[in-house]
């Protein structure tokens, strides 16, 4: 009786998955696209609208997810073939599926674009090319900027931003508050003390200004990279000095303890940051009464601004190629782009495109948008241990920022900055990407 | 005779195999437990001994050619301080935790026994946060720790005692944790003191009293004694849970925006680390086996400690 009763529950089971795994007999084909910027959904959500209308046979499933975990998933899916057909990369982990062979060429149409000198700059060609085959679409950028403060400028008596790295100290230190007890209840300049990756990278905006190159450039091999601090060895201990003297003593202009970053900034509890892009909306909307203003980074040797961009591409997996490539080329149409500058505040690559009329409304993108001569702009160099390098290196940096004995310490300062050349060595050489 | 030529006959065994499988409902016992055995193999068994296997190789997630490398991961674990770094919070931490978690829920559990009739109101209390998942109750401990705005600090600016940088200065922040892990896993240890404070039979106790012996020297001579076995079981499950801690340094010392927080190293997030932010898998690997080891050493040297005690 029980053997009979447990056979029909196991018959009864056994139909069930079968019938709940079988599709809808009148399925879409589906297009998938991953997305680690959600702020850039609306975008993709209109164009999905406008494609599905064109192609009533296909359906569009996008997903979004923070950027750290787009890129974990995005990992562990490509090698299995479970990827999705579109992906936007971030140009720093674009190599990482170049070199492994998971990224489709383009089509003859968007090749002649991304070729195109009047259509898309050079310098982002360069990161999406390989032998003259371009594998992805330049789409948008985020550029470093500098952020001030307009009212705690007027109140410290100060008329514009600094427009040098010297006057940048400067104005930080006349900007800072600090309370009876000596605490600091206002930064100066919010620095990046936390977070090594990150660290890094900001450590690098104004390394770059004084050495006239990055922290980590392109090797001369192709697909390695050269470390350069070494070869900058007092640009890069002043860089260091610059920092370290101005986080304790009575030159201090900046506290862990206080919020930090944008959220920092648009709390009136800095009076200047460095950042990117991206930031403008940020501050608007969570520091509605800051009185802020945007200006181009501080000069040094040179003058430019970092820039991280993000790149579509289709998966080589793909079944459904052209639709995918089609959905590419509707993204790139004038509308789709006013769009994406008006909902992210990311700045389309497209120059053959028109959006002086989003700059007349919103003059603080200016500093981010136009291009002038001498103003570089550039990219860190593709480098397919991205992660771990500035993470490790950060590490060192971060670590060298709590020690007060480096105040005023050149000496030291060289340890630290011979360490960083060090770790990175170290890592790039186990990846085998370190240049001889 | 006939049995001995039977057993010398091997197709003659394996019929008289199954039989006897088939009289004991073997095929019933294997439909019942087989999928339960095989999940267990597939989910457990399988994923440590893959784990394992890919230790001795450069295993890279996104890459195509992952070669052999023999004992090159754990050559590189005798010089990396990342993970010297980690493994030395880890034990520190995993110390603290479990003594200070041990210590409170022995104590507040006799304490609840003295209060016998209203004990399961504190006991619902104190197991609120165990089944408060570890993310969101960090998150609102982050919130608790904010250096400017957070209400440990409001409360110790208000009694004169500076602001502190919990989760900035490197000296604190292991404290803050251990903090958390004590509140997160206190009322479990509760239940289980309780559990084991009820089955000491009363008769000991009164007749101790009787004889003139002190609260002390009851705890000392019948109560410790009786709870060894408890005791032990308490000391293995958190010294298990409080090594492989993650979540709450993951999501505590997550630096995001304006919520700056200092890079405390545990080996469970150099792990993570590794494997998933690096794609280091191979090495992440050989952590993970490291951690293995270690973990089910000290286990081993408790159990051994606990069995010497009873000897």
């Amino acid at each position: 009786m029980l053997k009979k009763l447990v056979c029909r529950v196991l018959v009864f089971l056994f139909m069930l998955v079968i019938t709940l795994s079988a599709g809808p007999a009148d399925a879409k084909e589906k297009l998938s696209i991953w997305l680690g910027y959600g702020e850039t959904l609306p975008v993709f959500e209109m164009v999905k609208g406008q494609f599905e209308k064109k192609y009533p046979d296909f359906e569009v499933e996008i997903l979004t997810f923070s950027l750290r975990d787009f890129e974990a998933k995005l990992a562990s899916s490509m090698p299995t073939g479970a990827g999705p057909d579109l992906m936007a990369l971030h140009d720093f982990i674009f190599p990482r599926y170049y070199d492994n062979g998971y990224l489709e060429p383009l089509p003859e149409d968007l090749a002649a674009i991304v070729k195109d000198p009047q259509k898309i700059n050079p310098v982002y060609n360069a990161v999406v090319s390989r032998e003259g085959t371009a594998h992805g679409v330049p789409y948008w950028t985020g550029r470093s900027t500098l952020f001030y403060n307009r009212d705690h400028f007027k109140e410290a008596g100060l008329t514009q931003p600094p427009k040098t790295i010297e006057e940048l100290w400067q104005y930080a230190e006349k900007l800072v508050k600090k309370n009876a007890n000596g605490d600091i209840e206002r930064a100066g300049l919010t620095m990046r003390l936390t977070g090594p990756s990150g660290g890094i990278q900001k450590f690098g905006y104004l390394y770059y200004q004084m050495a006239g190159e990055q922290i980590f450039e392109i090797g001369k091999t192709p697909g390695t990279i050269r470390v350069t601090l070494k070869d900058n060895m007092d640009v890069a201990v002043k860089a260091l000095l610059d920092r370290i003297n101005h986080l304790h003593g009575d030159r201090k202009v900046d506290d862990w303890k206080l919020k930090h970053d944008a959220q920092g900034f648009s709390s009136g509890v800095a009076s200047m940051l460095l950042r990117e892009t991206w930031a403008i909306a940020f501050i608007k909307k969570n520091g509605p009464n800051i009185n802020f203003g945007t200006a181009r980074m501080p000069k040094g040797k040179v003058r430019g601004a970092f820039n991280y961009i993000q790149i579509l591409s289709v998966s080589n997996q793909s079944k459904v190629k052209d639709q995918t490539w089609e959905f590419i080329r509707m993204l790139q149409e004038q509308e789709a782009l006013n769009l994406l500058l008006k909902e992210s505040g990311y700045s389309p690559l497209r120059e053959d495109r028109d959006f002086t009329w989003f700059l007349k409304d919103n003059p603080r993108y200016e500093a981010v948008m136009q291009d002038i001569p001498g103003y570089n702009q550039y990219l860190e160099a593709p480098n397919t241990a991205y992660e771990e390098t500035t993470t490790r290196v950060g590490e060192v940096l971060q670590a060298a920022y709590r020690d007060a004995s480096l105040v005023d310490n050149p000496a030291g300062c060289k340890e630290v900055i011979l360490k960083m050349q060090k770790v990175a060595e170290g890592i790039l050489a186990d990846n085998d990407s370190l240049s001889k | 005779m006939p049995e001995a030529i039977h057993q010398k006959n091997p197709s003659n065994t394996l019929a008289i195999l199954y039989q006897k499988f088939k009289n004991n409902n073997g095929f019933w016992i294997l439909a019942a437990l087989g999928p339960v055995y095989f999940l267990f193999a597939a989910i457990r068994i399988y994923p440590i001994l893959e784990t394992i296997r890919i230790s001795f190789y450069r295993y890279h997630i996104t890459k195509k050619h992952n070669p052999f490398v023999g004992l090159r991961n754990y050559e590189r674990l005798l010089g990396d301080d990342a993970f010297h770094t980690a493994l030395i919070n880890t034990i520190q931490f995993t110390v603290l935790a479990v003594v200070a978690t041990l210590f409170l829920a022995f104590f507040i559990a006799i304490l609840l026994r003295s209060i016998e009739h209203v004990a399961p109101i504190f006991e619902i209390i104190f197991y609120i946060p165990v089944v408060t998942p570890w993310v969101p109750a960090s998150v609102i401990w982050k919130w608790l720790y904010d250096p400017m705005y957070g209400l440990i600090n409001y409360v110790l600016y208000f009694f004169g005692i500076p602001k502190q940088g919990w989760l900035q200065e490197p000296n604190l922040i292991i404290y803050a944790i251990v903090i958390v892990a004590v509140w997160k896993m206190l009322g479990y240890y509760i239940i289980v003191f309780s559990v084991g404070l009820k089955n000491i039979p009363t008769t000991y106790l009164e007749a101790a009293e009787v004889d003139g012996a002190t609260p002390l020297e009851r705890l000392r001579f019948i109560i410790l004694p009786m709870l060894k076995p408890i005791i032990l079981f308490a000391v293995v499950m958190s010294t298990i849970q409080f090594f492989n801690i993650f979540a709450p340094v993951y999501v505590l010392t997550a630096s995001a925006q304006g919520a700056p927080a200092y890079d405390l190293k545990v080996v469970v997030t150099e792990i993570y680390r590794n494997g998933f932010q690096y794609y280091r898998m191979g090495y992440a690997g050989a952590q993970s086996v490291v951690l293995l080891v270690f973990v089910m050493m000290m286990i081993t040297l408790q159990f051994m400690a606990f069995r010497k005690g009873n000897e």
